[in-house]
């Protein structure tokens, strides 16, 4: 599926090269990545082994600019090729656009090729393609190698399906871009051509399945090829088909129900959440336990000293500060602290200590004022 | 779904855009990709200069792809929710509707936690739109890539790809 962004005007394809184990995929992406000017393709990322063989995937994007208005991108993918990574294998392919199948021209790699394009199909079909839809150019690498078998006998063994094929040496560089070009140019005529999804009737009777004609057309070589690939095919394979069978129908129901429900209830949860928020910071800001009370003594001494008259001064009261002065000094503050809660809770009361000091105060006043010595 | 081309136009890009940044907002994230499960670059909102997005997008695309495969054979349709935790900066990806990808990469700036709480609200709102986006491109399929698209970028091709 071509994806089109109609804001960032890009239309960006997935093309993948698929095919067996040290057939030159990677080194496609690498002639490619090699040549083409830099401004023109991205980075070569390349999750591979220590000793270079693909892991998961390569990955090469290519802009060719701007087309119509339109950014036009291509994402290069290869595959593992190796025979247990298939469970890797089949990831890449979602979602592709256009495949080049990289062919190993060497007679002993027959098998291999078959097999890899067995492989092909069945991984296409358990993303719910037909690979007689995905546009695929057929490539025949190392024809520089001696010994490599003529194109015509490949074709008879490969390509049953009239697929487009080159002739390619992907290390000195022939038939890369031959092969990219095409595969680019049947791509975006799919995309053109997708509005009208429905298949002609001579597509319809195209669609025989691969793999039983590919096997049949191949004869002696083929049920052995078929037989020797059957123990290799590790688990993933069989573990993997098991369950895909209804990807695409146990995918699309499941959705839905995430789909409805959560909005729903999410967005009545989220304000409930914020005004609890609200309201618990002015709480924390204002708390209702919480009243204002001036400290003990600043009222109360006002209090007090509006109280005063020279009657309150008798000697006996005079006297009494003199003795208890020491003792106070060094009481008092504990005893005031001891009183805080209480005062708190209950009445008031004014702190002793300060009492004591207005007193002082009062008694240096009233000294002062009728000449007392 | 196979032959489904997928286009997003205008006005529903901006509306993702909008929604992500308030995210990055509320999450103090440094950045947030949009990706689509093929490995395709639907947006990127945040700090993402720095970064090759184009790259990024296919690598984490991959990453959530096998995670899907490792979920399967433990027993799980799928896995929602992946957390890459690096020494500065970690990485949060969550999955949206069936076919795209929330990225989001923040630092220790914010906590996983908020990001996720983020993320997740995100995720249902993005999936509301990505279901609207989906109907209107079965309805508007045909305008997809104009006719002389291809014979153009042949042309084009001619120029960059010589030997």
């Amino acid at each position: 599926m071509v994806s089109i962004n109609y804001s960032s005007r890009e239309v960006c394809c997935k093309i993948v090269y698929y095919g067996p184990g040290l057939s030159g995929k990677t080194t496609n992406l690498q002639y490619v990545h090699s040549k083409v000017p830099a401004s023109t393709r991205g980075k070569l990322i390349s999750l591979a082994t220590e000793s270079d063989r693909t892991l998961y995937f390569d990955f090469l994007p290519i802009n060719i600019g701007a087309i119509n208005g339109f950014a036009a991108k291509f994402q290069l993918y290869t595959v593992p090729g190796q025979v247990y990574y298939n469970a890797t294998r089949k990831l890449v392919l979602r979602g592709v656009d256009g495949i080049v199948f990289v062919a190993d021209s060497q007679p002993d790699k027959m098998e291999e090729n078959i097999e890899s394009l067995v492989n092909l199909e069945e991984n296409l079909k358990e993303y719910g393609y037909d690979i007689n839809d995905v546009p695929l150019v057929i490539q025949y690498n190392k024809r520089d190698l001696p010994g490599v078998m003529p194109v015509e006998q490949l074709n008879a063994k490969l390509n049953l399906r009239d697929w487009p094929f080159f002739g390619a040496s992907a290390t000195i560089g022939n038939g890369v871009f031959d092969t990219l070009k095409l595969i680019i140019k049947l791509v975006l005529d799919k995309a053109k051509s997708s509005s009208a999804p429905r298949p002609s009737p001579a597509e319809v009777e195209r669609r025989t399945p691969v793999a039983a004609s590919a096997l049949a057309a191949n004869g002696a070589s083929g049920p052995s090829a078929a037989s020797e690939s059957r123990p290799e095919k590790p688990l993933p394979v069989t573990a993997a088909s098991s369950v895909p069978p209804t990807p695409v129908p146990a995918e699309e129901p499941a959705p839905t129900a995430p789909l409805e429900s959560p909005p729903v209830v999410r967005t009545p949860e989220v304000s409930p959440a914020e005004t609890t928020d609200v309201a618990a910071s002015e709480r924390g800001a204002m708390p209702a336990s919480y009243q204002y009370r001036p400290y003990p003594g600043s009222e109360k001494e006002e209090d007090s000293q509006r109280k005063i008259s020279p009657t309150t001064f008798s000697p006996v009261q005079r006297e009494e500060p003199a003795e208890a002065s020491i003792g106070q000094k060094l009481i008092k503050p504990n005893s005031a602290d001891k009183e805080d809660p209480s005062e708190r809770a209950g009445t008031p009361v004014m702190a002793p200590a300060v009492r004591r000091r207005s007193r002082k105060k009062r008694r240096g006043f009233f000294k002062r004022l009728f000449g007392i010595k | 779904m196979a032959n489904d081309n997928f286009i997003i136009y205008e006005e529903e890009i901006t509306r993702i855009e909008a929604i992500i940044s308030r995210m990055l907002q509320s999450a103090e994230a440094k950045c947030a990709l949009l990706v689509d499960k093929d490995g395709h670059l639907i947006t990127r909102q945040g700090f993402t200069h720095s970064l090759d997005t184009t790259a990024l997008a296919a690598l984490l695309a991959g990453s959530f792809a096998s995670t899907k495969e490792i979920a399967r054979l433990v027993g799980e349709p799928e896995f929602s929710v992946l957390f890459h935790q690096g020494k500065k900066d970690h990485i949060h990806m969550c999955l949206i509707g069936e076919r795209s990808i929330l990225v989001v990469i923040f630092d220790d700036r914010t906590t996983i936690g908020m990001v996720r709480l983020c993320a997740k609200e995100t995720a249902a709102e993005l999936t509301k739109v990505f279901e609207e986006i989906s109907q209107n491109s079965q309805a508007k399929a045909a305008s997809a890539v104009s006719d002389d698209f291809a014979s153009m970028a042949q042309d084009k091709l001619d120029d960059i790809f010589q030997d």
